[in-house]
Formats: structure tokens, C-alpha cells, sequence
């Protein structure tokens, strides 16, 4: 194949986001519209229509990553409270960590947290990762997942049945309701 | 596989966090427009350290973790780990447990494959299928559920028998689930086969012949479906397997098509096996008359020596090697896995093939990731 | 092809590589080997004894005998029979011959064996990080010093 002129692009000045290998991602952070919102009775309006349709992202890491994928499914059925799974992270509302989070895998997994656009909640599912679970003493897990995720709902158990993730679901619905999440910068 | 690219190649990175692949792992192909030229896996995304947690705890406090390390089929992790350190110690295991015992993994093994089946189904596109796996796998779980009282991590084996017994009108209710699950699966095997979209999906890719498959070290579904009848129920006993009367389900084709038929094919032979079991087991004590396992907790230091004790998975052949030194921890235990090797095998049958058929190969192979990296 | 006959035969061929051989059931057999000549025994196992399945390959860390032992389990697909090899490797500088050329699946396990043990495998193809993130190269997990293991930063410790 004969060779391709390369033609000079114009980049426009982007912010530092952390790491300089992904060009052109620009955190939006800036609304004045909707700072604005925040403090009138219409925010209430756009809490209800948020809460009633949360769509998760499909991320199974660890044993707990099985009853994430169950309780989507038939049996116990999310899809009745408006919440479903979706497979890129651009069209989701929460993350889920099911499991352990490793050191060689955080930062794709920070990457997953940042495409997602907000406002954006996250649930800890299980022991893993709340505080390292059955291998506390593993020299290769990060113990402390919430040092760097802001977290809004803890669940324990390992692993935690179905009907746990659907009451976590509720709470969170809660505490969307009463203005107390992590996710909208009150 | 090498870095550099040519004139009109370029490398893809379908990374750790991609709905498609069945697990955390990484592939990186290279492709020349859309055929794969090579291919390299990584693996490493969810590495605990298993075998150095283990060196730090009782023997006993080892079976809720040995336990974690394929999630999918837990029980035979726990046979596995369980039968290595009753062959060090000299423990006999009484008629009914080892019953019970192959009763509750031939029902894992069911499960396990329901399970697989479903989710290579939804790689390829066929959603349909995984919905009517899930449910039809839910009573399956609450049958596993009424006997060890939880559904993915059991923690029911013990040294020299079992937890608790089976509880009553278990058999009835066994009896009710399997009629429901063998129309199911007739069911199953009506859609995968008379469907001409998903048989050009399936028929001729990713085939493996039976002198390259020993060569690559595959074992379980994958190898039986290319002819070879290796199987450790049938070349190593362990527990009742003598006397109960199945056989070992081989297809000739090695292609996609052929390992889900050989999945299908174990499920009924499972069921079969369960009935058997039901029908034959004795009454008797749970744990070997005259000494103290089972009635409290003993600080077990297990004599000195070296054993390996392999089993049958529902994904090929699962293994412990154990180094003990008299003391009441493991110096070193080895964690064989059964896809290990499976995985290894990818990237020699991605060559050749386009992007969309990585998934379907990749899902055909039943990998559970987590214990690939343990 | 009974564990008798397999180690007479053995025996037989190389008298002075193996020594230490042991019966401990009709299906199990153990004996130790030479570092050096790893690659030859393997050889004659493949071709001549139908031993075609190497079923895994790891290392163990003994560090009052001052040593690493590498021990391959290999078996068969033909007969029940499972031959446990090991080679004790000084623990300062722990080099020995991979056996890829003879079984292909040994690829993984030797480099996992490099990631946790620090066991130099000379003529590997493709001796790179694997399982444990690159900046972790060099501490050998799995020895018995390691000074990082057990890890006390869980914020709700007993």
C-alpha cells in the first residue's frame, strides 16, 4: 500500500486528567444550569426520574460476579424496578465491584469508573471488597477499596444472596431520594 | 507474538473488561484486516495467592478457601484438597458419606454445565438460551441449597466424611427437578441443532484432532469431544465410582458443535449416576466409628509426606499436590486447575479465524478465569 | 506397563542421572534427577514409556536443606501410572534446562514458576512477567522469606 500523507490536526488544549496515554478525554464538571437546579423543587423531579431507572454495568470479577449476573436474569428479576444490565460503560449509572480488586487490575478498572458519565454511584458487593474478605492476608489484593471509589451502599456476605442486591438497590433508591448520595455534588 | 506490524496489519486489545469474554483475561490479536494473524493471552487480573493464604492456615480453616478457587464447581475443589490430606493421614471414609459425597458433585456437575452452556449461548448472540438455562438452573441451586445451605460456596466436605445428612423427602424433590430438567434438556438439544444460523456458527471452526489435542495438554469436554476416552471416574477411581455403571460421552468432530454436545450428552449420565446413588446408598454413619472427626474441631497435625490426588471436574482434570511436614499447616500446596492448559491451547486455534469467532471458540472451552489465576 | 517394569527400565538407561527411586503404590512412583539432564529423561519418557501427559510442574522452597526443588508430575494417557520427578536447584543461583521442546504446555508453568521462585529457565521462548504485576518482579513471592506476606492494611482487623 503507497504511502499515506499525514496531514497536521489541530488538538485543542485538554485538561490533565491523571494519565497522558488516552488524548482528548475531557471530564465534564461544569454546569452552571444545573448547579442552579440543585437548589429548587425541580431537582426532586429529576431525583425521581433517576432513581426508578439505574442501569449497571456488567464488570464480574470474583465468585460474587455469578449472583451479579443471577440476579439480572429471570428468577430474581431487576428488570421490575427499571434497573438493567448494559455492557459499555458510557451507558451506565452504577458500578458494581463484585469482588476482589487486584493491583494489576485497578487501573482498568479506574479507567471503567471514569468513562462512565455522571452523576454515577457505586455499591460494593461483597466481602472482597470491602475490606479483602477471605484473603485479607493476600500480598497481591488491595484491601481498601473505598480509599479510592466513593461508595454509597456496603453489602456483606460471601457471597451475599440475590435478594441482598435487590435490597441495596432500594437503599440506594433512598438515598437518591433524600439527597444523601455520593453521586450528585449537592 | 511480536510487536511489530506490517504494511496493513494492526494489534487489537480486547482487554480485561469486555462483556463478551467469559472472565477477566486479555487477548491481544493481530489482524490483517479481519483475520487473525496471532494471538497472545494474558492472564493475571484477579491473582490472590492461594497457595501461599494456605501455607498460613490450619488444614481445616483450608477448606473454606480451597473452596473459592473455581467458584462454578466448588465441591470438587473441596474433594480434591479433602482426599489428599485423608490419603496423607490414613482415613478411611464411611459407605454413606462417600454416597452422599457423589450424589452432591454429580449435581454440581450439572449445574456447571447449565451454566456454560447458557453464557457460550449469549456470547454468540443467542439470549434466548441463557434465559431459559438461569431459570432452569434455579432449581437445581435450591435442591444444592436445602442440603449444604448455600448456593455457591459450600463448605460442606469435612475430614473423613460429611457435614450433615441428606434431609428428608430429598428424594422426591430430586425426582420432580429431574423431570422437569430432562424435557428441558431435549429441549435444549432440539434448538441447538435445528438451527441453521447457529450450525454455520459452529460446525468446522476451532477443531482440534485428537494427536494435537494430547499434544497441547487439554483435558476434559474439550478432549473427549475429539475421540479420546480419558476420564478419571474411569482411570483412577475414587469414592463408589466402581460400582455405579455410566459411560464416558465422546463425539468425533472436535469442533465447537461437538463439545456442546458432549456437555449435553454428561448431563444426562449425571442424572443417571444421581439415581443410581439414590437408589443404592446404604444407612450408616457419617465419619468413621470410634474416633474424633466430626465431634469437635481437632488440631490436626497430618504425618509428614507427599501425595498427589486428582478428580474429575465438570471442566477436566483437577489436581492437589500436597507437602506436609508434621505440623498442623501445609508446607506447600500445588493447585493443578483444569483450564490451565485449556487456555494455554487458544492461541494455536485463533490463527486463521475473524474477530467474531474469538468469542465462540473462547466460550466453547468453558474457562473459569478465577482459577486459571488463582 | 506396570511401576516395576517402568523403573527397571529407567534405571536401565540412565544409572547415573536417576537416583533415589521409590515405590509407593502401583500407581504412584517417585525418583530423583540430575538438573543437567533433565531434558533427555523427558525424552526417552515421551517416546519409549508412553508418559505423554505432563499434568504440572512447579517448584518448592526448602530453605534449611539451602535449596529450590523443581518437581514435574507427569502421566499418561494410556496407562494409570504417575511418575513424580524432582531436581534440587542451590537456592543463590537457580538455573535449569525447560523442557518446552518435549511438552508444549510447559510453557505457562515455567513462567509462573519464574514470576513466584525466581527459577531461571534457560532456552524458554517467552520468559516474561505473568501472573503477578511487573513492578513485582523480584520479590519472589512464594519464598519462604518474603517479607510482604501476611498483609495486616484491612481497615477492620481483629
Amino acid at each position: 500500500m503507497d504511502e499515506v500523507e499525514q496531514m497536521d490536526v489541530e488538538q485543542t488544549e485538554v485538561q490533565n486528567v491523571g494519565y497522558d496515554d488516552v488524548p482528548g478525554t475531557i471530564l465534564t464538571d461544569t454546569n452552571a444550569i444545573s448547579e442552579f437546579l440543585k437548589k429548587t423543587k425541580v431537582q426532586d423531579v429529576l431525583n425521581w426520574g433517576r432513581k426508578n431507572s439505574l442501569w449497571f454495568t456488567v464488570n464480574a470479577m470474583g465468585c460474587c460476579g455469578v449472583e451479579l449476573l443471577a440476579t439480572g436474569m429471570a428468577h430474581y428479576d431487576t428488570d421490575r424496578f427499571g434497573i438493567i444490565p448494559r455492557n459499555s460503560p458510557r451507558h451506565a449509572d452504577v458500578l458494581i465491584i463484585s469482588g476482589y480488586v487486584t493491583k494489576k487490575y485497578l487501573p482498568a478498572l479506574k479507567r471503567v469508573w471514569d468513562q462512565m458519565p455522571s452523576p454515577k454511584w457505586c455499591i460494593c458487593f461483597g466481602d472482597c471488597a470491602i475490606s479483602g474478605g477471605p484473603f485479607y492476608e493476600s500480598y497481591s489484593t488491595h484491601q481498601n477499596i473505598d480509599d479510592i471509589f466513593p461508595i454509597d451502599v456496603f453489602v456483606p456476605g460471601c457471597p451475599p444472596r440475590c435478594e441482598a442486591l435487590i435490597q441495596a438497590f432500594v437503599e440506594l433508591q433512598k438515598k437518591i431520594e433524600e439527597k444523601k448520595d455520593k453521586g450528585t455534588e449537592y | 507474538m511480536e510487536e511489530t506490524v506490517g504494511p496493513s496489519e494492526m494489534i487489537v486489545h480486547l482487554g480485561p473488561q469486555h462483556p463478551m469474554l467469559p472472565g477477566p483475561f486479555r487477548v491481544n490479536a493481530k489482524l490483517r484486516g479481519e483475520t487473525i494473524v496471532d494471538s497472545e493471552v494474558e492472564i493475571g487480573y484477579i491473582h490472590k495467592g492461594i497457595e501461599k493464604i494456605l501455607e498460613n492456615k490450619t488444614y481445616l480453616q483450608g477448606i473454606t478457601i480451597v473452596d473459592r478457587i473455581c467458584y462454578l464447581e466448588a465441591l470438587t475443589n473441596e474433594e480434591a484438597y479433602v482426599g489428599c490430606v485423608e490419603k496423607l493421614a490414613g482415613i478411611e471414609v464411611p459407605e454413606r458419606a462417600q454416597y452422599i459425597r457423589v450424589i452432591m458433585e454429580e449435581l454440581s456437575r450439572i449445574q456447571s454445565h447449565i451454566l456454560g452452556m447458557g453464557e457460550y449461548a449469549s456470547f454468540i448472540g443467542f439470549v434466548s438460551m441463557f434465559m431459559y438455562t438461569i431459570r432452569d438452573r434455579e432449581d437445581l441451586m435450591s435442591v444444592i441449597d436445602s442440603v449444604t445451605g448455600a448456593r455457591i460456596t459450600h463448605s460442606f466436605l469435612r475430614f473423613g466424611g460429611v457435614k450433615d445428612d441428606l434431609p428428608d423427602g430429598f428424594k422426591d424433590d430430586v425426582k420432580y427437578v429431574f423431570g422437569n430438567l430432562k424435557k428441558a434438556i431435549d429441549q435444549y438439544e432440539v434448538l441447538f441443532s435445528s438451527d441453521s444460523i447457529y450450525k454455520a456458527r459452529t460446525v468446522g471452526i476451532g477443531t482440534l484432532t485428537a494427536d494435537v489435542a494430547k499434544d497441547l495438554g487439554v483435558s476434559g469436554p474439550p478432549l473427549r469431544a475429539t475421540g479420546v476416552a480419558f476420564d478419571i471416574r474411569r482411570d483412577e477411581p475414587y469414592l463408589v465410582y466402581n460400582d455405579l455403571d455410566f459411560k464416558v460421552c465422546t463425539q468425533k468432530d472436535g469442533d465447537v458443535y461437538a463439545r456442546i454436545q458432549v456437555r449435553l450428552d454428561e448431563m444426562r449420565e449425571s442424572m443417571y449416576i444421581v439415581e443410581q446413588c439414590l437408589d443404592q446408598i446404604p444407612s450408616g454413619p457419617l465419619f468413621p466409628e470410634g474416633t474424633a472427626y466430626g465431634k469437635r474441631s481437632p488440631v490436626m497435625r497430618i504425618p509428614a509426606g507427599e501425595v498427589f490426588h486428582r478428580v474429575e471436574a465438570p471442566r477436566g482434570e483437577m489436581g492437589f499436590y500436597m507437602i506436609s511436614d508434621g505440623s498442623d499447616k501445609p508446607y506447600r500446596v500445588k493447585i493443578r486447575g483444569p483450564v490451565y492448559p485449556t487456555l494455554q491451547a487458544l492461541p494455536p486455534l485463533l490463527k486463521g479465524v475473524t474477530v467474531a469467532d474469538i468469542v465462540a471458540i473462547a466460550g466453547s472451552m468453558d474457562t473459569c478465569t478465577s482459577e486459571v489465576d488463582r | 506397563m506396570d511401576a516395576n517394569s517402568i523403573i527397571a527400565s529407567l534405571s536401565d538407561k540412565f544409572p547415573d542421572e536417576i537416583y533415589d527411586t521409590d515405590i509407593e503404590s502401583n500407581i504412584r512412583i517417585v525418583a530423583k534427577v540430575k538438573p543437567e539432564n533433565v531434558v533427555d529423561v523427558c525424552r526417552y519418557l515421551k517416546d519409549e514409556l508412553s508418559f505423554g501427559h505432563l499434568c504440572c510442574e512447579f517448584a518448592a522452597d526448602y530453605p534449611d536443606r539451602n535449596g529450590i526443588e523443581v518437581i514435574y508430575v507427569i502421566g499418561s494417557y494410556d496407562h494409570p501410572v504417575i511418575l513424580t520427578m524432582k531436581a534440587l536447584l542451590p537456592r543463590d543461583k537457580p538455573e535449569i534446562e525447560s523442557v518446552v521442546p518435549v511438552y508444549w504446555n510447559a510453557n505457562w508453568y515455567e513462567r509462573e514458576t519464574y514470576d513466584l521462585f525466581g527459577v531461571k529457565y534457560l532456552n524458554h521462548p517467552n520468559l516474561k512477567p505473568f501472573i503477578i504485576p511487573a513492578e513485582m518482579i523480584g520479590e519472589w513471592p512464594l519464598r519462604k522469606d518474603y517479607k510482604g506476606f501476611p498483609n495486616r492494611t484491612a481497615n477492620n482487623l481483629v
